[in-house]
C-alpha cells in the first residue's frame, strides 16, 4: 500500500511538472542509465537517522534549468542514486519531491532544492546529496528537547573529562601544555577500528586492548621524546612547539594510513533507543557512558585515596618538594603519561562509538579539553574532571536557548539557542571569561598563574 | 626520473606564491613569537580576517576592494584585542590555548550554514578579485610570461638578451676591477670575472624555468613588493626603541616592568602588529586563488607557518624570509620526487616494499615529515638557519 502511494506521488509529481509532461513521465518510467555521454548530475538520497547512511529508493527528483523549465527527472534506484543526463554544463536547480520520501522521514535541510552553479560544475558528473535526518518525532516540547540535549551533554562531558585528566596531570607534573593530546584520543579510536573492523577481533576485546595500547603509546612518547627533552633542559615554550610538531606528524600519519573520511565501528551499530522515563538512549550509548563514568570515578578515587594518587598530586603541586620527600617524580611522570594515554584512548573509543572515527577527531576535541581544564584550573586533576564535564554539558545545552529571554539584536542566540553547528563557540566565550575573571579556574591555585 | 622537472618545480616553489604568503604570515608571527615571545597558534584566524575582509567588501557590500584592506585590518585587530585582553597578563600557554581555539572557531563560524549570507558558507566567497585583476598591466588572457630572456619573443627577446649580457659583463668587470681585489694577483681577478660570467649563464638557464600566467605573475609581483615593505617595516620596527623594549620583555618581563614600562601594552601592540601583517598574507592568498575558502585557514596552516619560521630562524627578518622559501622548495622537491618515484596511481615502492599507497598519501607523508622536521629543529637547532641561539628566548622559561 505504502509503495503504491509512493508511486502515485511520483506520478503526481510528474504531472505537476507540466512543462515537459511526456518527457517527464518517460524519464521516470525508464530504467535509469548507468552512465551518460555528456555531463550529468548524480543525485544521492540517504537516510542518516540510524547513524549509518541508508539509501532511499524510489524518491522522485527533477532538474530545472535557470529559467525554471524542467530539464529531466527521475527516481532513485535501490542504491539511493539517480543519474540524470544533461545537455550541457550550466546552472541547474535540483528539486526533490518530498512527498515521495518514505513515511516518517524528513530532509535535514529545510529546503528540498539545491542549486548546482555553473562555476562549480567542474567534474563531468556532479554529485548532489540529500540527507534525511531523524525520523520526524511527535512534536517534542521544550522540556523534552532539554532532556535530550542534557543526556547528550552528559555523554560529551564525560568524554571531555576523561580525555582531559591526562592533559591536566601532564601539565601539572611536567609543565608541558601538550598540543598533541588530541592525537592520543584519535589513537584510541583508530586502533579500535583497526582491531575490530579490519582484523575482526570482537569489540569487547579490541577496545580494552586499544586502551592499553594508548597507555603504552603515552609511555613510549614520554620515554622517546619528553623525558629526553626534560633531561636536556629544553624550555617549556620549545616543548610546546615540539608538541605541535608531534601533532602534525601524528595527524598526517593517521590520514595516510586511515584515510580522510569518518568510519564507524561495525559492532554495536544498529541499536534501538530504549526509554528510561523521559530519556531515550540506546543501549550502546548507555553502556559506553557508564564505562567512561566508571573510569572517571575510579580515577578520581585513585587520586584521592591511593598512595600513588597522593604522590601524583604532590608532584603536580610542587615537583621539587615532592622529590625531596622521597617521591620518585620521574616514575610518577611515567605513570601519568601511561594513565593519560590510556584515558585519552578510552575517550577516543567512546567518542568513536558516538560519532565515528576520523583522523582529526581528537584535534577537534582538543580545544574543548583546554576549555575544560582552564575552567577547572590548569594542573588540577579534579579540576579537569569537573571542568571537562561542565564544558561538555554546556556546549550541548547551549543549543537550547532561553525562550523567556527578550528578543534583542545580536543576542538572538540567547533566546533561540546556538545553532548546532556552532555549539562549540560558547566554549571559547567561557574560556575567555574564565581567563578574565578567575584565571586560576574553579579549583586551581592562584600562584599557578603568572 | 626527470630531474629537470623536479628542479623546475623546486625553483618555482622557492620564489612562488605559497612562499610569499608564508613569508608575510611568518613576518607577522615573528613579531609575536620571535621578538615578543608571544605564542600565537592562531595566525590562520588573522589571515582569514584579511581574506574575508577583502572578499566581503566587494561581494556583499559592493564597495571597492581597497576598502577590503581596511575591513580585514579592522577584523584582525579586533580579534587580536579580544584574545589579548584576557591572556596577555597570564603565562604564555594561555595565549596559545586561546588563539588555537580562536582559529578553529573563526573557521567554524565562517563556514557555517547559519552565517552563509555573510561569509558564503563552505563554498566561501569569490568574484571580489576582479577589481584587482583589472589593474593587471601584464594581461590576464592566459598567455604565459617568463622573466628570463629565453621566454620572450621578437624584439623583446633581443632587447632582454642585450640587457642581460651587458649586466652580466658589467658585474663581472666590476668584480674584476674592484678595489678590494686590487691586492690580489691579476689571474685571481680575471678568474673571478670568468666565474661571474659562468654564474650568469647558469642563472640564464635557471630563469628559463620561471614562466607564469599573466595574472599569476601580477599577484607574484605585488606579493614580493608587500614582502619587501613588510620586511623593511619589521626590521625598522625592531631597531626602534619600541622593538628593543619588546625584546627585553621576551628576555625578562619583570625587569622591564620594574623600569616602569607598560608590559601589557607592549605585548598587546606586538600581537596587533603581528596580526595586521598576517592579514596581508591572507589577502595575497585570497587574490591568488580569486576566492576565499574557509578550509584553507585551518589550524594546521598556523603550524606550517610556524615550522617555516623556525626553519629560517626566529627573531630574524632574514629568517622569516628564507625559511618559508626553503620550506616550500623542500615540499615541492619531495612532492615531485615521490610522484616520479611512484607509478601511475601514485604507489611508491622501494625495494619491493610499498611505502605509499596513492598520490594523496604522498601529500600526507610530506606533512608528516614536516611535523618530524619541526620536532628535530626544535631539539637540535632551535635557532634555525639564520637565528642566533642567544636570542632564542624560548629556552629561558
Amino acid at each position: 500500500m505504502k509503495v503504491r502511494n509512493r508511486q502515485l506521488a511520483t506520478l503526481a509529481f510528474s504531472v505537476a511538472s507540466a512543462a515537459a509532461f511526456f518527457a517527464g513521465t518517460g524519464a521516470a518510467s525508464a530504467a535509469p542509465p548507468e552512465s551518460c555521454e555528456g555531463p550529468a548530475i548524480r543525485v544521492l538520497v540517504n537516510d542518516q537517522s540510524t547513524g549509518d547512511k541508508v539509501p532511499l529508493p524510489d524518491v522522485a527528483v527533477a532538474i530545472n534549468d535557470e529559467a525554471g523549465v524542467l530539464v529531466i527527472e527521475g527516481v532513485t534506484d535501490e542504491k539511493g542514486v539517480a543519474l540524470l543526463c544533461l545537455p550541457d554544463k550550466a546552472t541547474y536547480t535540483v528539486v526533490l519531491d518530498t512527498a515521495t520520501l518514505p513515511e516518517g522521514t524528513a530532509l535535514q535541510d529545510e529546503s528540498n532544492t539545491k542549486v548546482v552553479d555553473e562555476q562549480t560544475f567542474t567534474t563531468n558528473v556532479k554529485t548532489v546529496a540529500f540527507f534525511t535526518g531523524t525520523a520526524v518525532r511527535e512534536t517534542q516540547g521544550y522540556f523534552g528537547r532539554l532532556i535530550d540535549v542534557t543526556v547528550n551533554g552528559i555523554r560529551l562531558g564525560i568524554i571531555i573529562a576523561i580525555c582531559s585528566v591526562g592533559l591536566s596531570l601532564i601539565f601539572g607534573t611536567t609543565g608541558l601544555t601538550n598540543f598533541a593530546h588530541g592525537e592520543l584520543v584519535t589513537f584510541g579510536g583508530v586502533v579500535t577500528h583497526l582491531l575490530t573492523v579490519a582484523w575482526g577481533i570482537p569489540f569487547l576485546i579490541g577496545a580494552p586492548v586499544a586502551v592499553l595500547l594508548g597507555g603504552l603509546l603515552g609511555l613510549f612518547l614520554d620515554w622517546a621524546l619528553w623525558a629526553r627533552l626534560r633531561k636536556r633542559g629544553i624550555g617549556l615554550i620549545s616543548q610546546m612547539v615540539v608538541s605541535v610538531g608531534l601533532s602534525i606528524a601524528l595527524v598526517n600519519f593517521y590520514l595516510m594510513r586511515f584515510g580522510g573520511f569518518p568510519r564507524r565501528f561495525t559492532a554495536w551499530n544498529d541499536q534501538i533507543a530504549s526509554s528510561f522515563g523521559p530519556i531515550d538512549i540506546t543501549q550502546r550509548d548507555f553502556v559506553a557512558g557508564l564505562v567512561a563514568l566508571t573510569a572517571l570515578v575510579s580515577v578520581a578515587l585513585m587520586l584521592r585515596n591511593s598512595r600513588l594518587g597522593k604522590a601524583t598530586r604532590a608532584v603536580s603541586d610542587n615537583s621539587e618538594l615532592a622529590s625531596s620527600t622521597g617521591i620518585d617524580s620521574q616514575k610518577i611522570i611515567r605513570i601519568v603519561w601511561f594513565l593519560g594515554g590510556a584515558l585519552a584512548a578510552l575517550g577516543g573509543v567512546v567518542r568513536g562509538l558516538d560519532e565515528g572515527v576520523e583522523a582529526d577527531m581528537g584535534a577537534g576535541l582538543l580545544f574543548l579539553m583546554f576549555a575544560g581544564i582552564t575552567l577547572g584550573g590548569l594542573g588540577s586533576a579534579y579540576g579537569a574532571l569537573v571542568g571537562g564535564f561542565v564544558i561538555g554539558l554546556f556546549v550541548e545545552v547551549s543549543t537550547m536557548g532561553i525562550p523567556v529571554f527578550p528578543e534583542l539584536p545580536l543576542l538572538g542566540f540567547v533566546k533561540h539557542g546556538v545553532p548546532t553547528e556552532l555549539k562549540t563557540v560558547p566554549a571559547l566565550a567561557v574560556l575567555i571569561l574564565i581567563l578574565l575573571f578567575r584565571p586560576q579556574g574553579i579549583l586551581g591555585q592562584k600562584e599557578r598563574v603568572g | 626520473m626527470n630531474w629537470e622537472l623536479i628542479l623546475q618545480l623546486t625553483l618555482q616553489a622557492f620564489f612562488g606564491l605559497d612562499a610569499v604568503v608564508f613569508i608575510i604570515a611568518a613576518l607577522g608571527l615573528n613579531v609575536q613569537f620571535g621578538y615578543a615571545g608571544l605564542l600565537n597558534f592562531g595566525q590562520a584566524a588573522f589571515m582569514a580576517a584579511g581574506a574575508y575582509g577583502l572578499g566581503m567588501s566587494t561581494y556583499y557590500w559592493g564597495v571597492s576592494w581597497w576598502w577590503g584592506i581596511a575591513f580585514g585590518a579592522a577584523y584582525a585587530a579586533t580579534l587580536a584585542v579580544v584574545v589579548g585582553v584576557p591572556t596577555l597578563r597570564l603565562r604564555a600557554d594561555y595565549l596559545a590555548i586561546v588563539t588555537i581555539a580562536l582559529a578553529e572557531l573563526v573557521r567554524l563560524v565562517v563556514r557555517s550554514v547559519t552565517h552563509k549570507d555573510k561569509f558564503g558558507g563552505s563554498d566561501g566567497l569569490k568574484g571580489f578579485a576582479r577589481g584587482f585583476h583589472a589593474l593587471n598591466p601584464i594581461d590576464g588572457t592566459g598567455n604565459r610570461y617568463g622573466i628570463g630572456p629565453l621566454q620572450a619573443h621578437g624584439t623583446m627577446r633581443i632587447a632582454l638578451f642585450v640587457l642581460w649580457i651587458s649586466i652580466s659583463l658589467g658585474i663581472a668587470y666590476a668584480i674584476a676591477r674592484s678595489r678590494w681585489r686590487k691586492s690580489r694577483p691579476q689571474r685571481v681577478r680575471w678568474g673571478t670575472a670568468v666565474i661571474g660570467i659562468c654564474l650568469f649563464g647558469v642563472l640564464l638557464k635557471l630563469f628559463q624555468y620561471f614562466d607564469y600566467l599573466g595574472f599569476e605573475l601580477w599577484v607574484l609581483i605585488i606579493g614580493w613588493i608587500i614582502v619587501a615593505i613588510c620586511a623593511i617595516f619589521v626590521w625598522a620596527l625592531m631597531r626602534s626603541p619600541w622593538g628593543r623594549v619588546l625584546k627585553s620583555i621576551r628576555e625578562d618581563e619583570d625587569a622591564v616592568r620594574s623600569l616602569g614600562k607598560n608590559v601589557f601594552g607592549y605585548k598587546m601592540s606586538a600581537l596587533v602588529v603581528g596580526a595586521l601583517i598576517g592579514t596581508f598574507a591572507g589577502m595575497i592568498s585570497a587574490l591568488r586563488n580569486s576566492n576565499v575558502q574557509p578550509d584553507n585557514y585551518s589550524r594546521s596552516l598556523t603550524f606550517f607557518v610556524l615550522t617555516a619560521l623556525v626553519l629560517g630562524g626566529v627573531a630574524k627578518v632574514s629568517g622569516s624570509i628564507i625559511g618559508p622559501m626553503i620550506y616550500w622548495a623542500l615540499l615541492a622537491f619531495t612532492d615531485s620526487f615521490l610522484i616520479q618515484l611512484g607509478d601511475k596511481s601514485g604507489r611508491v615502492t622501494v625495494g619491493g616494499v610499498t611505502l605509499l599507497n596513492n598520490s594523496s598519501a604522498i601529500g600526507q607523508f610530506r606533512l608528516m615529515m614536516v611535523g618530524f622536521g619541526l620536532i628535530l629543529l626544535m631539539v637540535l637547532r632551535p635557532q634555525g638557519i639564520f637565528g642566533n641561539r642567544a636570542e632564542m628566548a624560548l629556552d629561558g622559561r
